[in-house]
């Protein structure tokens, strides 16, 4: 028995480009390469149970065949279950069962409102996808797509808590009703960052009728960006209109975004957004990044500098320089120099955004900048807008009034300030200063159980409300459903009650025979905006927006004697420094408990459920940790014994600031600046008695089931002082303790060449100008020598009729890797359209993720060179390759759909057959779970349910192992998510992406009416004549899943039958387009499109970039 | 040696063989009558909450399928009515009808009944697996009547399972559509008979003449040809 093993020629001799998934892969540990050879890691495919005791076939055999016998005695199979029908009472308006619902409606954030379609089956809201006719182009992220998970959370806080203990609603009234009815009460309100017309309407009025109240906004990661551009105001950018862009540290399309952020997107694509036209440079933008971590803004950049943080307000002063016309100075002169010629060439279309958590010098000097290019103003790339959050306190603030001018305190914000506060401010022991304070939140957190009332907090998609984008369009919050729990209240609620003679709290749908409070003042709102026409308001509601309403301009603040004292400003330090940085899942720890983020890994280090401390290869070497990351092969020792699988452990180390100590494992972060550490914030927030450290158990009431043991906390390490960066008290020290972590970079690794692709605009001496590399797209690789493939299975049926027989539809997909930064927002929507498990760590670490997306991300770099043109090898004649332009590629693979899908052929069952239209489908119920497609599948796209993880929770400890004993979750609150049209998969049964069957089946039968409707028009159905036109659907009509969340535009779907009209067949007619193992002869139907950089030719370091194509050993 | 085993065991073996096919073969074929939906399900004919009689509604009173199944073709699911769509005329007829206390129970609210404003519980009748995606809309627009897999359920007193639904039962009509293909105008009209509807003559021509058919297969076929009716029969067809 040998399995066949495909040998990949060698790399062309003259292959410079070094690309990796994982420090495993670079080192070719042997770990990795067991990942690459097989399907499912070791251990993972066989049957063992957490014991490692072995099962038998033996032991196997015999229970089987107990079970059998007895199954005999029940006869329980024998009789027909009565099931019932339950039809309304009152049938409601609108809802017709069966058929999904679509409302307008928006997720209020602090950078402004994500506009947003809900799918509602029935009343329940189970989908979000973005609003794509209101007129600010944004997607969705991870985190809107994954909000929805949150309202149906197990963890969610259901009760109203007293002092932490669980109290009742009725007796919270009537503290809450003493209060409203005080009104010199000295109330203190604090808000998140987010900006509500209503609310703020209502600030007003609360501020006239409660005479001491006081009003603040606190956001855990809210930064310095206020205090540059001015009180309640904020830069906007407009991508559409800027050619250049200098990103101070600001991952403006990832985490930290200043503005719509799709047009940046639209302006990556060398043949215009809708792939019309020829492929030019000119219409294309270019991004300069200077950043300390890799962010997913980074990894689409042209030209990318890594400093420390501290550093970064320096290179910002020479920036200015060089745009003043001034030589710049220090070890980045040369590029400094380059790039500020280039953006004074662009003039008022070259803009510098800065990161909103970078220091307030820095954004003085990006004012200033931006002044000097003169893109700052009305109809410009960059506007400063006037928002209404206008006098609000900040944390220092309020922790200053608490017990003196507050006496009473309510908290609304999404952070949770008794955890993420600067630690020197400690905000606890200044909170129980405090007589009462009121906490209303989805979560029982630190925050809950420090005050003296929690509140459950009513959802987004569960209450009025109505929010601003980033440029101020007004945007209504609907209500989707009553709140889930009894005692949730919602903002605008509480606070409308405050206002109401008798201080009664009402939710939910409020009194009998009147509108709800929620509902009224939004109304009030509204027609203060655009009149009481009933006719405006129906149209509000049904399109989600106000047209043309926006944010005032507000007026820069150029303040002389801070730019004075910014450019003077020399915060260079020689230590290594920690960053603190927004997490890529849980944000600042806010989405703790939600499965979906915690279990899409981290866009850059991979790692799911956990945060690492990163260090880049060379400081950790330097260090000595580089060695404990990657246990390298030793003569002795074949396998190593840390790596990649159930195994993998992260060493501890322990990082100080300031005599605080934290421990924390530690990863290799490639791309980031050398000495410095980066750690996420927001892990750590409670552990039980499982936790595999032992950490105090606390804590363990702040999180749920999904939260808890996850992480460690970096906010102690965090001061007033040092919010974004600190630098360490000594270099990082072993501790010589280990931790698993769960990390799917070299999961379902794909061998092959040329994966993804990339070319530059700019003229190589050796690749030619960017036409001829243009042209060359298709060859890279294996695919400039491999003869053509004549496939061994026949594409027609004996008859000669074509087996893909559909005359009307024939789908396909092309994934567009300039615009794909790798945000997971489409494995998150992929998620929650499916009906996809989460599986827990334990079971990620073993290789059992369930997403049928995989976001690969490579990074890739080029071996240097020496002058005579010869690759740079080391002492052990290893590559030396460049470590300043190294490129992130980032490529979502989820099943292609081969036209000759290896996976079909080996099927015992025929579980996964090939449509007329093109699918590769999977029938689940035929399935018997051999796992022979999965092993066959080159592109390793399959996904195996190792478990029932629908049916019995995988966060229980053990739960998964104890068979029919363990917990039975069904008919929870989670199930209420599930999308009816899609199957909820067993154990034992193989699945992956079927391109949103489901969706393709519901456009072509509601294209099917129009058979009726012609039938009507003629009188007689027997006399119409029925033609293409009347059948196909409407050209790109039916979105996907991952195709509708991305943010970028990256995904086109669509018919191939409808040629050129479809921007899916447009994109696959340019010279960018490729198949992904085309030499295989898959002839897959998902197509990839080559990255193209843009990058200036008079950098330094320009000839490396725009080269990273991935070939894998 | 004496011989260990008699002589009448020379055919034990093939004796027991054929003991043991037969026992074989008896399972099987009593399986697959006993077993299968052709009997297990077809007949299916539960008691219901309210003794609904079709054959009153439909044959005697005229009223349309979609008068209470509003939505049949539209959505995938057909809705079964809510209990208002009855009260709509039950609240003026048969006021005192014992049969119909259980909705008055639920929808009078001056009775103030502990059910009020609760659904009524209907036996379900027709079920497929979870995992089938059965859609009514889809049929219903393409010329597939209600009868085809319901029967005659315009004279049923008590609705039964009519058609065993299964996958081989779908199949053979996704191969062979013909059979019960008929003009959209006849879809809900269940006394439809093909024969009548080839013979009737509009405007002096019978149907048969004006589409150049003469069996009702062939109208089946004519109708098939020209509304480019082509079921699936792939399995992400029903299941996804």
């Amino acid at each position: 028995m040998s399995k066949r093993i495909w040998q990949h020629p060698d790399l062309p001799a003259d292959e410079k480009t070094v690309s990796w998934r994982s420090v495993g892969q670079l080192e070719n540990t042997a770990d990795f390469r067991n990942w690459l050879e097989r399907e499912f890691p070791q251990g993972a495919a066989e049957m063992a149970d957490e014991s490692e005791a072995e099962t038998s076939r033996r032991s196997f055999l015999k229970l089987m065949g107990a079970s059998t016998a007895l199954a005999g005695f029940g006869m329980a199979a024998c009789r027909r279950p009565e099931s019932y029908i339950l039809p309304y009472a009152n049938a409601p308006e609108w809802v017709i069962p069966g058929k999904a619902t679509y409302y307008a409606s928006s997720f209020p954030r602090a950078h402004g409102a994500t506009p947003l379609v809900v799918t509602s089956f029935e009343g329940r809201p189970t989908k979000l996808a973005p609003n794509t006719s209101h007129p600010e182009k944004v997607g969705t992220d991870s985190f809107a797509q994954a909000s929805v998970l949150d309202l149906y959370s197990p963890s969610r806080s259901r009760r109203v808590l007293k002092g932490g203990k669980p109290s009742g609603r009725a007796e919270f009234e009537k503290a809450f009703a003493a209060l409203a009815a005080d009104k010199s009460a000295k109330i203190g309100f604090v808000f998140g960052r987010d900006d509500s017309p209503s609310r703020a309407r209502l600030v007003k009025e609360l501020g006239s009728t409660f005479t001491n109240a006081k009003f603040y906004a606190y956001e855990a990661l809210e930064g310095e960006a206020h205090k540059a551009v001015g009180d309640g105001q904020r830069l906007v950018a407009d991508f559409a209109k800027a050619d250049r862009i200098l990103s101070l540290d600001c991952d403006f399309a990832g985490l930290d975004p200043v503005g719509p952020i799709t047009p940046f997107f639209d302006r990556r694509k060398p043949e215009g957004k809708d792939y019309k036209n020829k492929p030019s440079a000119d219409g294309m933008n270019r991004l300069y990044q200077v950043e300390s971590n890799f962010s997913l803004t980074g990894g689409m950049a042209d030209h990318r500098l890594r400093v420390k943080p501290s550093e970064l307000v320096a290179v910002a002063q020479e920036v200015l320089k060089a745009v003043e016309g001034k030589p710049a100075q220090g070890r980045s002169a040369a590029w400094i120099d380059a790039m500020a010629k280039d953006l004074k060439a662009s003039g008022e279309k070259a803009i510098v955004v800065a990161g909103s958590r970078a220091p307030e010098a820095v954004h003085h000097l990006a004012a200033a900048i931006n002044a000097k290019l003169g893109s700052v103003g009305a109809a410009k790339a960059l506007q400063v807008v006037k928002t209404d959050a206008q006098g609000l306190g900040d944390i220092v603030q309020l922790q200053k009034d608490l017990g003196g001018v507050v006496e009473h305190v309510l908290f609304f914000t999404p952070s949770n300030p008794v955890y993420d506060a600067p630690a020197d401010l400690k905000f606890g022991e200044a909170l129980a200063k405090a007589k009462t304070s009121i906490h209303f939140g989805l979560r029982t957190d630190a925050t809950a159980h420090a005050s003296t009332w929690h509140v459950p907090a009513a959802h987004y998609l569960e209450s009025w409300s109505d929010a601003r984008t980033s440029t101020g369009v007004y945007t209504i919050v609907q209500p989707m459903i009553l709140p889930l729990y009894d005692e949730c209240a919602s903002e605008l609620e509480v606070l409308s009650a405050l206002l109401s003679d008798d201080g009664k709290l009402l939710t939910g749908e409020g009194e009998e025979e009147a509108a709800s409070p929620a509902y009224t003042e939004v109304r009030k709102t509204f027609s203060d905006l655009a009149g009481d026409k009933e006719e405006a308001w129906k149209t509000l509601l049904r399109e989600g927006f106000l047209a043309d309403s926006k944010y005032e301009a507000g007026t820069p603040n150029l303040d002389a004697a801070a730019l004075t004292k910014a450019q003077k400003a020399q915060p260079e330090s020689d230590k290594i420094e920690v960053i603190f940085a927004t997490d890529g899942s849980i944000y600042d720890g806010r989405w703790i408990d939600n499965g979906w983020l915690q279990e899409a890994p981290d866009p850059t280090s991979k790692i799911s459920w956990d945060n690492v401390a990163l260090i880049a290869p060379k400081t950790a070497k330097e260090l000595g940790l580089y060695e404990e990351v990657v246990p390298l092969e030793t003569p002795t020792s074949a396998v190593p014994p840390d790596g990649e699988g159930e195994h993998r452990t992260g060493k501890l180390i322990s990082l100080s600031v300031n005599g605080t100590t934290i421990e924390v494992p530690v990863q290799i972060g490639f791309g980031q600046a050398e000495n410095t550490v980066i750690v996420s914030l927001g892990y750590g927030q409670g552990f039980n008695a499982d936790d595999e450290l032992g950490r105090s158990t606390a804590n363990e009431a702040h999180v749920g089931q999904v939260g808890v043991n996850t992480g460690f906390d970096a906010y102690p390490l965090r001061s007033m002082g040092n919010p974004y960066f600190a630098a360490l008290d000594a270099a990082p020290a072993k501790t010589g303790k280990a931790y698993t972590l769960a990390a799917v970079q070299e999961h379902h690794s794909m061998y092959g060449r040329a994966l993804a692709r990339e070319v530059s605009t700019m003229a190589d001496k050796k690749k030619g100008d960017f036409e001829k590399q243009l042209s060359k797209v298709k060859k890279h690789g294996m695919d400039s020598h491999a003869p053509p493939n004549v496939s061994l299975y026949k594409s027609e049926d004996r008859e000669g009729n074509s087996l893909l027989s559909d005359k009307l539809h024939q789908w396909g997909m092309s994934i567009d890797l300039t615009s794909c930064m790798g945000c997971n927002a489409c494995l998150v929507a992929c998620q929650s359209e499916n009906n996809i498990p989460i599986v827990g760590k334990e079971q990620l670490a073993k290789g059992r993720e369930m997403h049928w997306i995989r976001m690969d991300r490579y990074f890739a770099s080029q071996q240097l060179t020496d002058d005579h043109g010869h690759g740079v090898v080391d002492e052990n004649d290893k590559p030396v390759f460049d470590e300043e332009n190294m490129e992130m590629i980032p490529q979502p693979v989820a099943c292609v759909q081969c036209e000759s899908a290896p996976c079909e052929t080996v099927c015992p069952v025929n579980a996964t057959v090939h449509t007329e239209d093109g699918l590769n489908a999977m029938a689940y119920n035929r399935c018997i779970g051999t796992r022979y497609c999965a092993n066959n599948c080159p592109y390793k796209a399959r996904r195996f349910n190792f478990f029932d993880y629908n049916k019995r929770n995988p966060l229980v400890a053990h739960n998964l192992y104890r068979g029919p004993l363990g917990e039975k979750t069904v008919g929870t609150s989670a199930h209420l998510q599930r999308n009816p049209n899609v199957s909820v998969r067993m154990r034992g049964v193989m699945e992956k992406c079927t391109y949103c069957v489901q969706r393709l089946k519901d456009s072509t039968i509601r294209q099917k009416r129009g058979q009726k409707q012609a039938a009507l028009a003629t009188g007689d159905s027997t006399a119409t004549e029925i033609g293409v036109n009347t059948l196909r659907i409407p050209v790109d009509s039916v979105k996907v899943a991952c195709q509708e969340a991305c943010p970028a535009d990256a995904i086109s779907f669509g018919n191939l039958l409808d040629e050129d009209k479809s921007r899916m067949v447009r994109s696959k007619g340019i010279e960018r387009n490729y198949d992904l193992l085309q030499y295989i002869g898959t002839r897959p139907r998902t197509s990839y499109l080559a990255r193209v950089k843009n990058p200036n030719a008079d950098m330094p370091g320009a000839e490396l970039i725009g080269k990273a194509t991935i070939n894998m050993h | 040696m004496a011989n260990i085993f008699p002589r009448w065991t020379n055919f034990l073996p093939f004796k027991i063989a054929i003991c043991v096919g037969a026992l074989g073969a008896g399972v099987v074929a009593g399986f697959t009558y006993y077993a299968t939906p052709k009997t297990l399900a077809v007949g299916y004919q539960p008691s219901q909450p309210i003794p609904f009689s079709h054959r009153i509604h439909v044959e005697q009173l005229g009223l349309d399928c979609r008068y209470c199944h509003s939505f049949v073709d539209v959505s995938g699911h057909s809705n079964v009515p809510t209990s208002n769509t009855c009260w709509n005329c039950h609240q003026h007829v048969q006021k005192d009808s014992p049969k119909l206390q259980p909705l008055r129970n639920r929808m009078d609210p001056l009775l103030k009944h502990p059910d009020f404003g609760k659904p009524i519980e209907w036996v379900r009748i027709h079920k497929t697996p979870d995992y089938v995606y059965f859609n009514h809309s889809a049929h219903l627009n393409r010329g597939i009547s209600c009868q085809s897999c319901h029967g005659r359920v315009d004279q049923m007193e008590v609705v039964y399972q009519d058609q065993n639904l299964s996958m081989g039962w779908c199949l053979e009509c996704h191969r062979a559509p013909e059979e019960h293909l008929r003009p959209l105008e006849e879809v809900y009209n269940l006394e439809y008979d093909p024969e009548k509807y080839l013979a009737k003559e509009v405007n002096g021509v019978t149907n048969a003449e004006r589409l150049g058919v003469t069996t009702t297969k062939d109208l089946g076929l004519k109708l098939k040809e020209m509304w480019q009716v082509t079921p699936r029969e792939s399995c992400a067809t029903c299941h996804h």
